[in-house]
């Protein structure tokens, strides 16, 4: 048995809980009955690994084996890593008909021709999201299954989420992509976070929406009719003028659980205590980042709290948008600059 | 701008009216609703953000006898949220109708110097000052006993008592030595 399928194998269960390798080998039932039962999953893992290997040897199992394994495990768990999210652009005519065989064949093909040596699988989840294990090689080397990358694709739309690949590996995957589901071009989405759930509810807008009414009802008010007519607010107006904005701008429902947003600031400097600062011309810059368990739902929070007075565009444009990267600039005038106007901060798409 | 006004209004018969006024919007809730379960009074709970209470309000608002600002030790903005708010009362209430209630006295994030300030403050407008524990029930509950006896005497429901009588007897003090650096 290969040293590389032992150490992907080890690998594997070191970084998973006990309850969850028992769930997966059973999902990937390729251990006899015996086998199965001679499992037990009370022992430490280090006994657990040795039954395991042992088991490896007498059926024999390579490197893709495992690898199978690992892929199983990934798509029971999706929300460990960094995931990145990706668009393609400029869908030709038969964008929209493009079949899961027609795309497995053509994607491996592609790949296969790319890189010498470099090991795929495809495999459609049951949210007919068609994930992609790739384990890259160069000319020289047998492909590296300890460094894999994850692709997680939805047929017919545009959007794709990345785990994990390097610079040098971006543009060959890019190719294999566009020309396997005939787009033109793969563009970065500015959008990453560790659960690919929230990001991939927050892209595809899978969340409740906010749909703007004349006609908004009045379940504030109905609420405040139930309770006890002894306690009451005094600032209930306000209160719920203050939930509207708050509701107008995140929706009222379940929110993605995005966990950061960062802001590249690239504006003039503009406080009054400093002057050297105020009178150099570049761009001053900051990054600004917010991080919290449920980004969303603590903005929302805020505006609904009254700690922040009203929505910025640059909170409601997260949802808006579908990113959480902006870069902000100064809106450029004609005329000259040695004015001392504030001028108003725009977002722009991020370079690339 | 309309002060709030301690007797510009008649009372109501075994009533008794406190208005809550908190910030964060959180402590008064539960507060309110063990403030409320008191049977030998009726008492009627208003909630507020800050001051001043919105017009609108003013005729079916009935006459507040006690005020209670409500600070979180752990946060800036609550101390002074409460602090601006103390300009639009009457000045009628600062003879014993008004009560400041503090939380999270003992957390270890609180600098010295807030403590101080709300000490200096409540004894500015000789007013009593009650450190209270919010997070279980039992902390809410002996909060809402302490507040009833304060509302009570403020009320007029106890016989011989005022409540000019009962603030010079509790409201708060600042030692001499309040500036000077302590020994921790």
């Amino acid at each position: 048995m290969g040293d590389a399928t032992k150490r992907l194998l080890q690998r594997l269960i070191r970084r998973t809980r006990i309850q969850m390798l028992k769930t997966t080998l059973e999902k990937w039932d390729r251990l006899t009955l015996a086998q199965r039962q001679s499992m037990v999953f009370i022992q430490s893992k280090s006994a657990i690994t040795e039954k395991l290997l042992s088991i490896c040897e007498e059926n024999e199992w390579t490197v893709k084996h495992i690898a199978e394994l690992e892929m199983i495990h990934v798509m029971d768990n999706p929300n460990q890593g960094m995931w990145y999210a990706f668009r393609l652009m400029d869908p030709e005519d038969d964008a929209h008909s493009v079949e899961l065989m027609q795309f497995k064949e053509q994607f491996k093909s592609l790949l296969h021709e790319l890189v010498r040596h470099v090991s795929v699988k495809i495999k459609k989840h049951a949210d007919e999201a068609i994930w992609i294990r790739i384990a890259w090689g160069d000319g020289f080397s047998q492909p590296n299954h300890l460094k894999p990358t994850y692709v997680v694709h939805y047929l017919q739309t545009p959007f794709v989420f990345v785990t994990s690949i390097t610079s040098k590996q971006k543009p060959l995957l890019s190719q294999a992509l566009t020309v396997s589901t005939r787009h033109q071009d793969l563009k970065n989405a500015n959008l990453s976070g560790r659960k690919l759930t929230a990001i991939r509810d927050l892209l595809m807008q899978q969340y409740p929406q906010v749909f703007p009414t004349n006609f908004p009802g009045h379940t504030a008010e109905n609420n405040q009719m139930e309770s006890n007519p002894r306690r009451v607010k005094e600032q209930a107006g306000l209160e719920a003028d203050r939930l509207r904005m708050a509701h107008k701008a995140f929706g009222d429902g379940m929110l993605p659980e995005l966990e950061s947003a960062v802001y590249e600031l690239e504006t003039k400097f503009n406080g009054h205590a400093n002057g050297t600062m105020t009178d150099r011309e570049q761009p001053f810059r900051c990054v600004v980042k917010f991080t919290s368990t449920n980004l969303l739902e603590s903005l929302r929070q805020c505006a609904s709290s009254g700690i922040v007075s009203t929505v910025t565009p640059l909170f409601s444009s997260i949802p808006r948008s579908g990113k959480n990267y902006f870069v902000i600039t100064n809106k450029s005038h004609g005329s000259s600059s040695k004015t001392s106007n504030i001028t108003e901060p725009q977002i722009l798409d991020s370079k690339d | 701008m309309s002060l709030l006004q301690p007797f510009n209004k008649l009372p109501s018969l075994n009533t008794a009216n406190i208005l809550l006024v908190e910030n964060e919007e959180q402590f008064q809730q539960s507060l309110a609703d063990a403030l409320v379960e008191e049977s030998s009074v009726i008492v009627n709970v208003r909630l507020a953000k800050s001051l001043p209470v919105p017009t609108e309000n003013e005729t079916s608002r009935p006459r507040i006898d006690l005020v209670v600002f409500i600070i979180n030790l752990t946060s800036e903005l609550s101390f002074e949220s409460a602090e601006a708010s103390l300009k639009y009362l009457d000045c009628g209430y600062f003879l014993g109708k008004v009560c400041f209630l503090v939380t999270n006295a003992r957390s270890v994030s609180v600098p010295a110097e807030r403590l101080d300030a709300v000490r200096k403050l409540a004894a500015l407008f000789h007013c009593p000052l009650l450190f209270v524990e919010d997070q279980t029930a039992d902390g809410v509950a002996s909060a809402a006993e302490r507040l009833l006896t304060i509302l009570k005497v403020a009320a007029g429901h106890v016989p011989i008592t005022t409540s000019l009588y009962m603030s010079i007897l509790a409201q708060c003090t600042v030692p001499p030595d309040i500036d000077q650096p302590s020994f921790d």
